[in-house]
């Protein structure tokens, strides 16, 4: 009798656990997978990831909704903004949905009409420390996030004796063993520059130029000048470390004292979208379980509260983040842009 | 019948230009000129682009670089085109195999390179100089106006060897055997006769590496800036940045064309007004000098600039492609081919990518090949009124940022009456409009050396000028032609700044992904699929070179 009743249990188990795991996961979720297959197809513009985890999120949504093609164009900030300013000025509706890196897009994006007003089901899903970066008036949602942090290559600089906090960069003992990015070339950069002018005044570059820093473009810049030993420490970007480390690299993140720079990406779904009902399900796939465990696999940091970091990681939510307003970026950065040509001569 | 078909040919050709080049560079300069916002006429743009110190010493930076680099690659590049052109040098398939694997790596992947062997902390020559030496820092220093200077020399000096060496094969012997009748020593003759002959293919070689050199942005973007200066791509860049400024980008590189158009007017007064026609139809004959013992210090030179432009760096590369973490440097646990196969058979993109770039790189080669031949022949046969103009505007696209050129075709070419975008041809246009200058330069260079007698003898006995140009002009040049091909081919299939504004889904090349794996931080990836891409390129033209055939003038021949 138990054995018959186990053997029901298991089977009705079976049966139910494929069906629940079909059901619908948010309101209205049939009907927009309806409307997104009449579309067939839907483009992406995104910066957020690296092309690898970009593909592997569209093949995680083709899956999960057959039939609607997801087509990404993987590039950075400034190239997706660029192509879709060209887009809108010559009244070509390519993209669907946007994802930058680069917050000062949205502003402008917002204000000059781009994005349309989309509040996505799954907001509850999205962890709370990012839901203030989300737009009020539900125009942009933030779905990628990361963090600027310090690093270090660790078969040069042994544990105990890594910086512990931003101020720790300014020890002469550093001289012209630190690599960092320029605020003229990334985002990721600008916001990290307005963040620590907040902190500390423009005094603390003038001091770090006295020890002279490695300036390379972007952020990532400074993972292959620890990889080579050309700079032992940096203020470089946590999943690009994390990844590189994951690999076998010698390399480690540090969690300042006074705080990690937290950079929230969020995507936008355009006015003008050739397939606003599959944007519209993108975005929520972005916000959902499955696509955030994509992301971690990829050593991505995760934005869904339920999904947990990579290890060697910690969740942002455990971590001291410190990070500017829309509004500080937005006149922070053209500002610390020149202020940095002052001090570092480029 | 003949000024009917040439018209029509120069109507043609007309059209052609005005499609390419005429339309994206007009919008440029009227760009300039016009208020971001209201459209107004104003000259603020240019007081926004030259009204700092800091943006004209960029400029400054710039005309060192170009120069530096011209008269770098002429060093580097003349003596191994003259080497494994007219001489008995051993070695010439290995030499030739060398400089093209040199040409096709991508710069930044060999700029990389170089910051691992020469950065002034870590890099591996000063650590092997300081473990040597004891001393306590090593002499080389990439990240600087030398090091810049030196990376980008040893990945354009390929231009210069292949134009001079395309010239230097189509020079007969006789020619030399009048000197040394008369008494010149080798050296002599080959200062005197065999230079001067190439001159004009030397000269537009030096103009390709000048400009070359100044329209870069990926290399200056790796060592200028952590080397603290800038030049006027960094700074162009900047301009593209949140908010793009195009106007003050158009007007910032106004400069850069007038460049062009004064180095185009010195090269004619240069070679105005003496004789390069080295092809007669009196009979010829190549020889090889004979070196003798001199072949092994000429052998070692060409190894020498190979190794520092290819094989060391190549080392690096293959570290990094077979490594797991290549971080960790040389050591057996390390070593991996698990990136190789991620990259041939687990991503598709990468397989895609990889079609596309060579089918893209030929359509183009093609099409830019045919353009400028017409041109540089009509030109030079003087056939048409205006052909100096023809020249100057076949010439401009080279010093177009490539940035700027792709925002032009992407404004000219997604609205009607002409949708490109979104299609392969997009992107073949534009890489034939980017590298039309090296086609007909050389083209140029190629059909100056040929004897109109020898067309007007085919004329005389009845014959059109199609005629005289297919059975007669053709033959001659084709090897020229193939080295012609190569020279668009290549920069085609690593054609980065174009090709990242025009591509979509579907038509993604290499060059693309090498950039985004660049910026992505995956130095791994990165050189694996550098690897690759030298791999079956040079595999591709090594073959492509063995169907073509020969050296046809190393045996007496009727031409």
């Amino acid at each position: 009798m138990r054995q018959v009743l186990a053997l029901v249990v298991t089977a009705a188990l079976a049966i139910a656990v494929p069906v629940w795991s079909n059901a619908w996961a948010f309101d209205g979720e049939k009907e927009l997978y309806e409307a997104a297959k009449k579309e067939k197809e839907l483009t992406w513009y995104t910066a957020h990831y690296n092309t690898e985890t970009a593909a592997a999120i569209c093949g995680g949504f083709e899956k999960k909704y057959p039939g609607v093609a997801c087509k990404y164009v993987r590039t950075t900030a400034q190239v997706a903004y660029q192509r879709l300013a060209q887009d809108q000025k010559a009244g070509i509706a390519q993209a669907s949905v946007i994802s930058s890196t680069d917050a000062s897009h949205y502003g402008k994006m917002k204000q000059d009409g781009w994005l349309q007003k989309y509040r996505p089901k799954n907001l509850a899903e999205l962890a709370d420390a990012f839901k203030p970066f989300n737009d009020p008036d539900d125009l942009f949602v933030a779905t990628a996030a990361g963090l600027v942090l310090l690093t270090y290559n660790t078969a040069a600089v042994p544990a105990g004796e890594a910086p512990k906090k931003w101020t720790d960069l300014l020890d002469p003992k550093w001289k012209n063993k630190i690599s960092i990015g320029h605020p003229g070339f990334s985002g990721y950069v600008g916001t990290w520059v307005v963040q620590m002018k907040k902190l500390y005044g423009w005094d603390y570059f003038k001091k770090l130029e006295l020890n002279r820093p490695r300036i390379g473009r972007s952020i990532n810049d400074t993972v292959t000048m620890l990889n080579s030993k050309e700079s032992l420490v940096a203020a470089g970007p946590s999943a690009t470390t994390l990844e590189s480390k994951g690999k076998g690299n010698p390399l480690a993140v540090v969690y300042p004292e006074d705080g990690a720079v937290l950079m929230v990406s969020p995507t936008g779904i355009l006015k003008n979208a050739p397939a606003p009902n599959a944007g519209k399900l993108l975005v929520e796939y972005l916000l959902g379980r499955e696509c955030n465990e994509i992301i971690v696999k990829h050593a991505q940091d995760p934005v869904n509260k339920h999904v947990k970091p990579m290890a060697g990681g910690k969740s942002i939510a455990e971590v001291k983040t410190i990070r500017p307003t829309y509004d500080e970026i937005d006149k922070g950065i053209p500002e610390v842009k020149e202020l940095f040509r002052e001090t570092f001569g480029i | 019948m003949r000024l009917d078909r040439s018209t029509l040919l120069w109507a043609l050709l007309v059209a052609a230009l005005l499609l390419l080049v005429v339309n994206p560079l007009a919008r440029l300069v009227w760009t300039s000129f016009q208020h971001a916002d209201t459209g107004a006429l104003t000259l603020g743009n240019y007081a926004i682009a030259y009204g700092r110190w800091r943006n004209v010493e960029a400029l400054v930076n710039s005309l060192i670089v170009g120069l530096s680099v011209g008269v770098l690659d002429l060093l580097f590049g003349v003596p191994m085109a003259w080497a494994v052109s007219r001489t008995d040098m051993p070695g010439k398939g290995l030499v030739w195999a060398a400089v093209l694997g040199t040409f096709i790596m991508p710069n930044y992947l060999g700029a990389v390179a170089w910051m691992l062997l020469a950065g002034p902390n870590a890099g591996w020559l000063n650590r092997i100089y300081t473990s040597v030496t004891g001393a306590e820092a090593g002499p080389f220093n990439i990240y600087s106006m030398p090091g810049l200077v030196f990376v980008i020399a040893c990945y354009s000096f390929p231009y210069v060897f292949v134009f001079t060496r395309t010239a230097f094969d189509l020079i007969s012997s006789e020619m030399e055997d009048a000197a040394s009748t008369l008494g010149a020593s080798v050296w002599r003759t080959t200062r005197r006769v065999t230079l001067p002959l190439a001159l004009p293919a030397i000269l537009g070689a030096f103009i390709v590496a000048f400009l070359e050199a100044i329209a870069l942005f990926g290399v200056p973007a790796l060592i200028a800036l952590p080397g603290r200066f800038q030049v006027v791509t960094t700074m162009l860049w900047q301009f593209f940045e949140f908010p793009p400024k195009v106007p003050v980008a158009a007007a910032y590189s106004m400069p850069l064309l007038l460049i062009t158009v004064l180095l185009f007017w010195l090269q004619r007064r240069l070679i105005a007004r003496k004789g390069y026609v080295a092809l007669t139809g009196k009979g010829g004959e190549r020889r090889l000098v004979k070196l003798g013992l001199a072949r092994w210090p000429v052998l070692g030179y060409c190894l020498l600039v190979t190794t520092l432009s290819f094989f060391v760096p190549m080392i690096v590369v293959v570290q990094a492609a077979f490594a797991k973490a290549w971080g960790r440097g040389f050591s057996l646990d390390n070593v991996t081919l698990r990136n190789i196969r991620f990259v041939l058979f687990d991503q598709p993109a990468t397989r895609d990518a990889t079609w596309n770039t060579f089918l893209y790189a030929t359509a183009a080669s093609l099409l830019a090949l045919t353009l400028a031949l017409a041109i540089a022949y009509i030109v030079q046969r003087r056939l048409v009124p205006l052909g100096g103009v023809l020249t100057q505007v076949a010439m401009a696209p080279f010093v177009i940022p490539g940035i700027v050129l792709a925002i032009g075709f992407y404004a000219a070419y997604t609205s009607k009456p002409l949708v490109l975008y979104g299609t392969a041809w997009i992107l073949v246009l534009a890489f034939a409009t980017r590298f039309l200058p090296i086609a007909y330069a050389n083209s140029d260079a190629a059909i100056r050396s040929v004897n109109p007698e020898l067309e007007d003898a085919a004329r005389i006995l009845g014959g059109s000028r199609f005629l005289a140009l297919r059975r007669v002009v053709a033959p001659i040049l084709a090897r020229g032609l193939a080295g012609a091909f190569i020279l668009v081919f290549i920069p085609a299939t690593r054609e980065l700044s174009s090709a990242i504004f025009l591509y979509t889904t579907g038509t993604q090349v290499l060059s693309v992904l090498l950039f985004d794996k660049s910026d992505e931080g995956n130095f791994e990836l990165l050189s694996s699929i550098g690897l690759v891409l030298v791999v079956v390129t040079v595999a591709l033209v090594m073959t492509g070179f063995r169907l073509v055939g020969r050296d046809f003038m190393l045996r007496r021949t009727a031409t």
